[in-house]
């Protein structure tokens, strides 16, 4: 997926020349301390940010910063759990899971039912209440929106996951719920999966190949 | 191109010491900033070739959302900056020439209302109110990283967000300018009327003989002009917004002087042109 990429801000070099390949339905998880640069790793492995150097593949082709639908197009489809959410602020719970499905409806197939149906399971298995469907995200409580930005990434049947911090923030029945769901998307559903994460707990459950960011460089931790 | 990075918390700040230096570091901040408001634009006018029969429908709901807001709400307040401001120029002409028949009056109805208020009047009103709407709601989306996420789901932020607005802008201002030219022409008979000898035919004659096809053609141009350049500059700066709430309202600000800025350097420029080179027969 990495090419000899590296990134920086300003002049401050948060990633050098790096190469690193993660296998297709392999999860992958990235560690370091806080504020080494995970989560700007994990945007520029998700094609959110151009590399500086080097390059960013998803099964051969290269994401465009500016125009992303061209993936979709190209068989790539791309979840992304942000830390804080970053669910639209403007629509409902499930108008943010919808509004991927229905823009892409006729790449993915779908009819207005089928988008209704494959939105609502969404939220569904990841415990979102019917009554929360048609509410604001500024009226949820953080577990919950945590859970609708999941259900956002999953409804489109993503080949590629990035999870920054998917626990972070939750109570210890919605933690327990997401790290439910890390085990099955590491063993069901043959998705790629690279998360962030800060905890050891997250870590030992998952029990995968772990790399930790340190000075620019990425160094292997720990090969299940 | 817009940055996408989230957040640039250490940028170098190191000051620049040397003459040469400073210019040429304020020569690529010119160019930088220039390529970037040519690329918000050029990005957003190519997004409508982005294949795509689903997106479309859903752009189009978006458009619709934003011509009910930058025009359909503006209604009442053109209208009523329209009435009140073409009553002004009839007593102002009565003031100035009280012999004023209703030929001349015509002439200056549609000279200063037509080819220079209703434009300018409507632009400034949607830069202001729909303007700062715009730039705060794209700001806001930039903080909470929105439109990251829409990045993510292969949605293209061009053809979401700023091509509905843009467009939305261009056909609201055209829209509310004839809206505003037509209800303060109205105004302006009224108070005409009641001021003055002036009968409504006899104004009507005048507004009649002063118009010329010329005056459709500048109209469209500058309606089509002001609409880009409000909803252009306004995402813009709305987009510029990189990490921090607080930058939310100086960009906002910053989107709505520049608006305004641009706009009356466009009506001025358009005007020029425009009265150089066919200006004989709008005399």
């Amino acid at each position: 997926m990495l090419e000899n990429a590296s990134f920086r801000y300003g002049t401050l070099w948060v990633l050098l020349e790096t190469s690193l390949h993660v296998a297709a339905g392999e999860t992958l998880v990235l560690t370091g301390e806080n504020g080494v640069g995970k989560s700007t790793l994990l945007y520029l492995l998700g094609g959110l940010l151009p590399a500086t150097t080097g390059r960013v593949l998803f099964d051969g082709h290269a994401p465009n910063v500016s125009r992303p639908s061209d993936l979709v197009r190209q068989g790539i489809r791309r979840g992304f759990v942000f830390q804080h959410g970053a669910l639209f602020a403007n629509l409902t719970a499930l108008d943010n899971v919808l509004l991927a499905l229905r823009y892409h409806a006729d790449v993915l197939g779908l009819d207005e039912q089928g988008i209704a149906k494959r939105g609502r399971e969404a939220l569904h298995e990841l415990r979102v209440a019917t009554t929360d469907f048609h509410t604001l995200p500024a009226h949820l409580s953080v577990g919950v929106r945590q859970r609708v930005g999941l259900a956002r990434a999953l409804a489109v049947e993503p080949n590629f996951v990035f999870m920054d911090d998917p626990d972070q923030g939750l109570d210890e029945t919605t933690r327990e719920l997401v790290l439910d769901l890390l085990v099955r998307l590491r063993d069901e559903r043959g998705m790629t999966v690279v998360l962030t994460t800060t905890d050891p707990e997250v870590v030992r459950r998952l029990d995968v190949r772990v790399l930790e960011l340190a000075d620019g460089r990425l160094g292997s931790l720990r090969r299940a | 191109m817009h940055s996408t990075l989230p957040y640039d918390p250490r940028r170098s700040r190191a000051p620049e010491r040397s003459f040469v230096g400073r210019v040429g570091k304020w020569g690529v901040s010119l160019y930088t900033r220039g390529m970037s408001l040519a690329a918000t634009l050029g990005s957003a006018v190519l997004s409508v070739r982005t294949p795509g029969v689903s997106a479309r429908r859903v752009v189009r709901r978006v458009l619709l959302t934003q011509i009910f807001y930058t025009g359909f709400q503006a209604v009442t307040l053109i209208g009523t900056i329209g009435v009140l401001l073409g009553a002004t120029i009839v007593i102002q002409t009565q003031l100035v020439v009280p012999s004023a028949d209703s030929t001349l009056i015509g002439k200056v109805l549609i000279a200063v209302v037509l080819r220079e208020l209703a434009p300018l009047v409507t632009a400034i009103v949607v830069a202001g109110r729909s303007g700062t709407a715009i730039a705060t709601e794209l700001g806001n989306m930039k903080v909470s990283s929105e439109i990251l996420a829409l990045n993510s789901l292969g949605i293209d932020p061009s053809r979401f967000i700023v091509m509905p607005r843009l467009i939305a802008s261009i056909a609201s201002v055209i829209v509310l300018m004839v809206y505003f030219a037509a209800i303060s022409l109205a105004g302006t008979a009224a108070v005409g009327i009641v001021l003055s000898n002036t009968s409504l035919s006899g104004l009507q004659a005048g507004l009649a003989a002063a118009l010329t096809p010329y005056d459709l053609v500048l109209f469209l141009v500058k309606g089509a002009g002001l609409g880009t350049i409000v909803g252009w500059l306004c995402c813009h700066y709305g987009l510029e917004v990189k990490s921090s709430p607080t930058e939310v309202p100086q960009m906002a600000s910053r989107a709505v002087v520049m608006s305004l800025l641009g706009c009356v350097a466009f009506n001025t420029l358009a005007t020029a042109l425009f009265y150089w080179t066919v200006g004989p027969p709008l005399r």
